[in-house]
């Protein structure tokens, strides 16, 4: 019996830290196990006794990368129970803010993380010097989205402008006009980009998947909508809780996302977001969804990275039309009179729909906070394709091995955690 | 503080956990103080992966963050500086700062890569403790004086350097 163990405690490449534990005796997987440490526990718990008004500055904290979707869920659920009326134009300067964290998180993705894997280049800094103008122009494109998310939500480190009611302080037109020629110019490249994306080779993994999004009749969803997915599911953020189950995992001490009917694990992110409302693409979104070679329906994840490039460009034109119309909200905060309930929210982070759900206390004192990011809701769906990808490649070297599965997980762009940057990989063989 | 940017001085961190905010306080540090001088401008960056964009368009950068030995060769609190040459990072140092696999030394061997990159010098500090909500050790806490002096210099020289 040859028995071999395969440990990648640290995936590159890959937000946080990770840890994947492959088993395989007799050339089969025995064991395979996705583990990954989750800064929202630590969160919630913080949350817990905090004011209302604490909540937006608390949750950008929780990730570096889209730390807009964590206060965009929190802000949205507290408004909701608060029953705030927001003055016009609120709603559009929030999907403004909101379009900047996309083009900033997908571009990264799509270049700096996961194009490197199936263009055979080690790392970013490699494909940059192989093809310096392509990098060049994706990063000024992920540069606007930094930019815009500088100027709504402020130059600090989180933004820290959002708050429960609005903005403390809203840009003004002149802020945001300078945006547009810039936004034109990298419009006019999204189309080159998913002729580019159509021709990386990417492995193939056919396979079923519920996959779950907002949807919204008139747009397409980030901030609001309702909960919808591929297999004919239609929910309010207030069920998710009903609708959804988190499992235990043995030996781990992650969470598992599961329907909790059938009890089957269900695929969230922009690929589900492209299933579930083409129908409200943009027009260069929708050129760029024929050009990336993207026919829906598709629920192959290497199509992931094409759902980037066509999402990237609905908020490119999203964020043109909204500068376009803008007229800074007034007040830009509205005025908030907490009351008890509880509180439930979804909106659409890059990677996927963020679920936050608060109980709160008559004078707005957080008693418990629940935070479901994305990727915990794509762990069992990573682990399941990992099981099917891997048993043609298990023979081969530890290191090509352990290649694989790192442009497996890496292709959900798994935001594990913003905790620490320290990269110790290591591979060890039994 | 008037005319262009032509030094930029970057702290990194996460300011929720332990030692990696030392880049952050080591910034916050010593704002009010260079950002008098001509031409500097400090920046508390969050997360390095956003310096890719803090190393364009200056001459110099000072970039602080937390580091850790990948071997456990260095004390908490040990302060590193090297400068950056056409390749990014030395090796040895790129490994042990890697942040969610895109970070520091991607950063920087990015720019390198691309061309156009600035001088850079990059001031390090050996973690001990990096657990979301953990206060700063006593040794990263101990750093931040001689750590707050060395940017102060290394700034200066950089000013001086550049001259007019």
């Amino acid at each position: 019996m040859t028995h071999r163990s395969v440990e990648v405690p640290v995936i590159a490449r890959v937000e946080g830290e990770g840890a994947l534990h492959i088993t395989v005796e007799d050339h089969e997987i025995r064991d395979l196990r996705l583990e990954i440490y989750e800064p929202p526990r630590f969160f919630e718990a913080f949350l817990a006794g905090r004011s209302y008004a604490e909540v937006p500055d608390i949750t950008a904290r929780i990730c570096g990368i889209c730390p807009v979707a964590y206060q965009m869920s929190s802000i949205h659920a507290l408004e909701r129970l608060f029953d705030v009326r927001l003055p016009d134009g609120m709603r559009e300067l929030r999907r403004l803010l909101y379009c900047g964290e996309w083009i900033e998180s997908h571009v990264l993705h799509v270049f700096l993380l996961a194009a490197p894997d199936f263009m055979g280049f080690e790392n970013a800094i490699e494909m940059a010097k192989a093809a310096p103008d392509l990098v060049k122009k994706a990063l000024e494109i992920k540069r606007i989205g930094n930019d815009l998310m500088a100027a709504i939500g402020g130059r600090e480190i989180h933004p820290v402008s959002p708050r429960v009611g609005g903005f403390s302080k809203a840009p003004r037109r002149r802020d945001l006009e300078p945006f547009l020629p810039r936004l034109e110019r990298a419009l006019g490249e999204l189309p080159g980009i998913a002729d580019f994306v159509a021709g990386l080779p990417h492995p193939a993994l056919p396979r079923p998947a519920e996959m779950v999004s907002l949807v919204h009749p008139h747009e397409y969803p980030m901030n609001e909508g309702r909960l919808a997915s591929t297999a004919g599911r239609s929910f309010e953020a207030e069920s998710f809780e009903q609708v959804t189950r988190e499992v235990h995992v043995e030996h781990s001490n992650a969470l598992h996302s599961v329907m909790a009917d059938t009890g089957t694990p269900y695929f969230v992110g922009p690929l589900a977001r492209l299933n579930l409302n083409a129908d409200r693409l943009t027009p260069v979104a929708r050129e760029c969804l024929t050009r990336a070679g993207l026919s829906l329906p598709e629920s192959d994840p290497f199509f992931s990275m094409a759902a980037r490039v066509v999402e990237t460009a609905v908020a490119i034109e999203e964020a043109i039309r909204i500068i376009r119309e803008y007229a800074p909200p007034d007040p830009p905060v509205a005025d908030v009179t907490p009351r008890a309930g509880r509180a439930a929210w979804v909106t659409e982070a890059p990677r996927g729909i963020l679920y936050h759900r608060y109980d709160v206390e008559a004078d707005g004192t957080i008693r418990e906070a629940k935070i479901v990011p994305p990727t915990s809701q794509n762990l069992r769906h990573i682990e399941e394709d990992l099981r099917r990808f891997l048993p043609g490649a298990l023979d081969r070297p530890d290191e090509e091995l352990t290649r694989m599965c790192e442009m497996v997980v890496r292709n959900y762009d798994p935001c594990i955690s913003c905790a620490t940057h320290f990269l110790r990989l290591d591979v060890r063989r039994v | 503080m008037s005319g262009p940017i032509r030094v930029r001085v970057v702290g990194c961190g996460n300011p929720s956990a332990g030692d990696d905010a030392i880049g952050l306080l080591a910034a916050r540090e010593v704002r009010s103080e260079l950002e008098a001088l001509p031409g500097v401008e400090v920046v508390e960056a969050g997360p390095a992966l956003g310096v890719v964009h803090l190393l364009e368009g200056v001459e110099a950068a000072v970039v602080v963050d937390a580091v850790r030995s990948p071997t456990g060769r260095r004390a908490p609190g040990e302060i590193v500086r090297v400068e950056a040459g056409p390749d990014g990072l030395p090796a040895d140092v790129a490994t042990s700062l890697s942040s969610h696999g895109f970070g520091l030394a991607e950063a920087v061997g990015l720019a390198a890569a691309l061309g156009g990159a600035p001088r850079i010098l990059f001031l390090g500090v050996e973690v001990s403790d990096v657990a979301i909500g953990h206060p700063l050790s006593a040794a990263v806490a101990g750093a931040l004086p001689r750590l707050v002096e060395i940017i102060r210099a290394e700034t200066r020289a950089f000013v001086s350097t550049l001259g007019s």
